[in-house]
């Protein structure tokens, strides 16, 4: 049966229509409802701009190192299989289950003063609880997987014999990686990257316990949604709840078209 | 330090008599090798595995008992048992939907049906406080519908199924891409129905994967705080999803009861994923 | 370019792919290393080509002992079956790309790309990208990338498996007048016995790992050195517990052979194969030309007689088989 049913057609788009469009439809309109000038003035609130700069900071330190490991362990777990990549493979994947109420104990359980490292931090001076180093941790960890779950089934099924044939026409190993394999995988990457970008600036539970969410100094812009909606201060929270949500638009484009260039390329695979 | 994506040089291995360029090589190689290995290992230590031991230790920290009583506790037992519940509805329900907007994505030709594929993924990009605070907003008390769903369990469900629609339709749609007709047709000619057709032939194609994508949203669904801590109203016994309850036990220095809610969560999510991926499994090697 | 293979022996894990793998390859020739799968032929040529490692054994090409030269280093050229485009990088590019790492002038690229494609006669397609090309051209395109660095070796790995038919035929035919013409040493390897008696000057049998007999294609196929190497290269059938060629089997008068019945007719257009059985139930057939076919008129159930044909030549039955290997001489059984 190639057709689907019109009724079906109309059912779903009822369901994605009520679940997700008016949410998103309803926070632009609470985030201009008193016009344009007040969403910039809002926009240029120091609480905010202090989490929009930290939220940036956060993700340009937490998703480069992210892809960084992603690209590499993806490599070696498929190209050198060993029972260690196997391990790798599995602990990888681990972050994909955890709640980020977990994530961000965990991280408390070992990094905070009365954690296992506390007292050695505290003797070199490290401050990582309740501070910058802590929330790129809690961001690295909850995006652990995202870039491998992209990059290692695309590897698996592109197999090696490009890389072997540039070994023959006297390519480096080093060449070899940056001309064919990189180059292979780049729309699976960026798919990667921008599902650990959305996450990083969008991370809630972790973040808030691994930060302390003290405001101006450690409160991501996350936080700051947050925090604005707990004082009843609605607006602001929507306002920066907005924000999120065009940068999540932007990224979505972003996977799409990534979606799509690997769909040109698998159409010739078959 | 990345790994070279192939063995530098063939060495012979068994009976050549060594000469000491050969030996370097192969020892610089098994140097890099294990270089990385260190540093792979060190860098997930640090991140994943010394604080999913330190949770570990904790929570068993007085002993079983007192493990078994932090996880036994009545406001435990509601919050587990509400989480539970909830995620269990919400990924049914998206089972259904999602297997429902595969197929539209997939076997349906309409105007805007980019506009859907990509609008799926929304919720998988959007932060979950984003989500959280517009259900609040949108379902609550100041309810442009007048429609209050605060502090209920319809309420957090209907936040989880937010949550977790994406991972229900992307698990499902590559599969549903990559059938072909064959099977189908072939049942067509031999008199079924199309509802028969379905539920016999394409149905149970589809199943592994719609198994191991409701697998990963329930647990998913089960950690989930952002988007339900807002529309839950967190009242302790009432409404208090498993995540909030560990987060009020943690910041209020209960930290050994926390860890030990927090195992009893993680067990609960590693049996899931364990129970739906082996159906999958399973499901999978008997059609093959 | 001769390639000399002294002693080759592979394990993967516990299991023997290549067994003491001797051979030499003469310069300019086209040779067929072929076997069943699992014969250990592509693992041969990897090996040769430095792909892959060996455990024993060594390796010249032209006197140079490569055994321990990594690929890039020695100089040859390979196919893989699936041709291994470079998806990211258009045609020219692809058969460039040797060229850019030897560092050479832009444009003496340039020129060389474009008399390779037209070598090849894809100088239409220069820009575009192998998803856009067909099977055929692919292959070709994967060609004019091996030759571009003008090895001096040339390893095909089934360069012809993943085509149909008529494209196959057509392929083939050009890559031997192509190996031909440039007098490039080559080894091919496949499994199907038509393609390497086409185009093959010399061929390589292996089995299991060790090979069987060596030899020119009309050497092998009348003399082969064992029954593996005989069923292998062509049709066989059994008289009387030996082996032989259905061409060397003939239908006689009752009292001057073998009886047997009838029990298939096939006709295949320019053959027909006449399936009898004997009194022990064996099967064999005769091979008759449609002319004989029509005098004699068989039918099902209908008793004859078969005798070997005078002059056949008589193949070496079940006995041990001995395989020549002779450096530098092509090896022939007789």
């Amino acid at each position: 049966m190639r057709r689907s049913p019109v009724g079906l057609r109309i059912a779903v788009l009822c369901y994605i229509g009520v679940l997700i469009g008016v949410p998103l439809i309803f926070v632009f309109q609470q985030a201009f409802i008193h016009g344009f000038g007040a969403f910039w003035t809002a926009l240029r609130d120091q609480q905010m701009d202090h989490a929009i700069f930290l939220t940036a900071l956060v993700a340009l330190v937490a998703v480069p190192l992210n892809v960084l490991f992603g690209v590499g362990a993806s490599l070696w777990i498929v190209r050198h299989p060993s029972r260690f990549t196997r391990v790798l493979d599995t602990i990888i994947d681990v972050p994909l289950a955890i709640s980020p109420i977990i994530v961000g104990l965990v991280l408390e359980l070992v990094y905070a003063q009365g954690g296992w490292f506390g007292s050695l931090l505290a003797k070199l001076g490290w401050q990582v609880m309740f501070s910058f180093p802590g929330i790129v941790m809690a961001s690295i960890f909850v995006s652990l997987p995202l870039v491998s779950r992209q990059v290692i089934p695309l590897l698996r099924e592109l197999g090696d014999h490009q890389e072997q044939t540039a070994s023959t026409l006297g390519a480096s190993p080093l060449r070899i990686f940056f001309t064919i394999t990189l180059r292979s995988i780049t729309w699976a990457t960026a798919y990667g990257v921008s599902l650990t970008l959305a996450r990083v600036i969008g991370e809630y539970g972790a973040v808030l316990i691994v930060s302390g969410n003290i405001a101006l100094v450690t409160q991501t812009l996350t936080l700051d949604i947050g925090a604005n909606f707990d004082n009843f201060n609605s607006y602001q929270g929507f306002v920066g709840a907005v924000l999120l949500a065009m940068a999540s638009i932007v990224l979505l484009l972003i996977l799409g078209v990534a979606r799509h260039r690997e769909r040109k390329r698998n159409e010739y695979l078959a | 330090m990345l790994a070279a994506p192939l063995k530098e040089t063939p060495i012979a291995q068994a009976k050549q008599p060594p000469s000491t360029g050969r030996q370097l090589r192969r020892v610089n190689r098994r140097g890099r090798r294990g270089a990385a290995k260190g540093l792979a290992v060190t860098y997930l230590s640090l991140l994943v595995l010394i604080p999913l031991a330190a949770l570990v230790t904790n929570a068993f920290n007085h002993g079983l008992g007192s493990f078994w009583r932090a996880v036994t506790q009545t406001e435990s037992i509601d919050a587990l048992r509400l989480t539970l519940v909830c995620a269990f509805i919400a990924s049914a329900i998206n089972a259904v939907a999602g297997l429902a907007t595969a197929w539209v994505l997939v076997r349906d030709r309409f105007v805007g049906q980019g506009i859907l594929n990509a609008i799926i993924d929304l919720p998988f990009a959007l932060p979950t406080v984003v989500a959280g605070v517009i259900f609040y907003t949108l379902y609550g008390p100041l309810s442009p519908f007048h429609v209050n769903i605060t502090g209920t369990w319809i309420g957090i469900t209907v936040a989880i199924m937010f949550v977790t629609l994406p991972f229900t339709v992307r698990s499902v749609q590559p599969v549903l891409e990559s059938l072909t007709f064959n099977a189908e047709s072939a049942a067509s000619t031999l008199g079924a129905s199309p509802v028969r057709v379905f539920r016999t032939i394409t149905l149970p194609a589809l199943m592994p994967a719609l198994l191991t994508g409701t697998g990963l949203a329930f647990a998913r669904a089960i950690g989930e705080y952002g988007s339900v801590v807002f529309i839950s109203n967190n009242l302790p016994y009432r409404s208090e999803v498993a995540s909030s309850y560990i987060y009020s036990l943690a910041t209020s220095g209960q930290t050994n009861s926390a860890a030990s809610v927090a195992v009893a969560l993680l067990v609960i999510a590693l049996v899931l994923l364990i129970v739906f991926n082996v159906t999958a499994q399973r499901l999978a090697r008997n059609r093959a | 370019m001769s390639i000399s293979l002294n002693g080759v022996t592979k394990y993967f894990g516990r299991d023997l792919v290549l067994d003491d793998v001797t051979d030499e390859v003469p310069l300019g020739s086209l040779t067929a290393l072929l076997g069943p799968s699992g014969s250990g032929k592509s693992t041969l040529l990897r090996i040769i080509a430095g792909l892959e490692p060996l455990n024993e054994g060594h390796i010249e090409l032209n006197g140079r002992d490569v055994t321990s030269v990594p690929a890039r280093d020695r100089h040859i050229g390979f196919c893989f079956q699936d041709y291994a485009p470079f998806r990211q990088l258009t045609v020219s590019d692809n058969v460039a790309y040797g060229l850019k790492v030897q560092r050479m002038p832009k444009a003496q690229i340039r020129q060389e790309v474009d008399d390779l494609l037209r070598l090849v006669r894809l100088e239409a397609f220069a820009d575009r990208y192998p998803r856009q090309l067909s099977g055929g051209q692919r292959q070709r395109m994967a060609l004019a990338r091996a030759l571009a660095i003008k090895p001096d070796v040339l390893l095909l790995d089934e360069p012809f498996a993943a085509l149909d038919a008529q494209v196959r035929g057509e392929l083939r035919g050009w890559v031997r007048s192509l190996q031909r013409e440039l007098g490039i040493t080559t080894i091919l390897v496949t499994h199907d016995q038509t393609e390497a008696m086409e185009i093959a000057d010399r061929l390589v049998i292996l089995n299991e790992g060790r090979i069987e007999q060596v030899g020119t294609p009309d050497t092998m196929y009348d003399k082969p050195a064992n029954d593996f190497v005989q069923g292998f290269l062509g049709p066989i059938t059994t008289l009387n517990g030996v082996a032989y060629r259905p061409h060397d089997i003939e239908l006689c008068a009752p009292d001057e052979g073998v009886a047997a019945t009838v029990t298939d007719v096939i006709r295949l257009g320019f053959e027909v194969r006449v399936v009898v059985s004997d009194h022990n139930g064996t099967s064999s057939w005769v091979q008759l030309t449609h002319d004989e076919a029509q005098r004699l008129n068989l039918i099902v159930g209908e008793r004859v007689s078969l005798r070997v044909r005078l002059g056949a030549k008589k193949n070496r039955g079940p006995e041990i088989p001995e395989v020549f290997r002779i450096k530098g001489v092509e090896s022939t059984s007789d």
